[in-house]
């Protein structure tokens, strides 16, 4: 072993793979521009903005759309409302959509380096093991 | 033969990984594949096999008789 990396953070780096990743978990409808307004569907939602946008009602986020915009550095953070993170997907929105996402960013590296990939899933834990 | 492990914990999200097999700084050329796809790591650890250097097989030339 020579190099071990954690990551926890929840942003997403990569726009087509943010993309490909939504549409993977049944987002099969999403605007995407630059500074987009996100729809106000109650009194007390403050304007919003940014830049993809998963409409209200596509995948249980019934209290508004969910966004992800731009941040610092280029990467994409998600703008969604409390109540839409723990009903979403039953609750999972944003963890399947990180597991969808880094298993694309997986297959992307295994496809840079001529790898081969080994996929298995055992308790809740996916392992990919990618051989060059 | 070099290898990437990756752990994705399904109930997160999460992921991490280890490169093993890479000797020297070529595995933080792979460590940057990653990176620029999914962000900076929250912990990072270079292992003893990081600092060892390549090894460059020595030559020797006989001299001809």
């Amino acid at each position: 072993m020579s190099k071990y990396l954690a990551f926890t953070e929840v942003v997403f780096k990569d726009r087509a793979l943010l993309v490909s990743a939504l549409e993977s978990i049944g987002c099969t409808q999403i605007r995407q521009g630059e500074n987009l307004a996100m729809g106000r569907y109650w009194a007390e939602q403050a304007e919003t903005r940014a830049d993809i946008i998963v409409p209200r009602g596509t995948v249980g986020n019934s209290f508004g759309d969910i966004g992800f915009m731009r941040v610092e550095g280029g990467a994409y953070a998600p703008v969604l409302d409390d109540l839409d993170k723990s009903r979403a997907l039953g609750g999972k929105f944003l963890p399947r959509l990180r597991a969808t996402y880094n298993e694309l960013a997986v297959a992307q590296v295994a496809a840079r380096v001529g790898g081969t990939m080994q996929r298995t899933v055992s308790g809740g834990v996916v392992k990919i093991r990618v051989r060059f | 033969m070099p290898e990437i492990e990756f752990t994705i914990r399904e109930e997160t999200g999460e992921m991490e990984l280890q490169v093993e097999g890479v000797q020297g700084p070529a595995c933080s050329d792979i460590a940057k594949l990653v990176t620029d796809l999914v962000g900076a790591p929250a912990r990072e650890e270079n292992t003893r096999e990081y600092y060892v250097s390549p090894q460059v097989a020595r030559q020797v030339q006989q001299k001809k008789s």
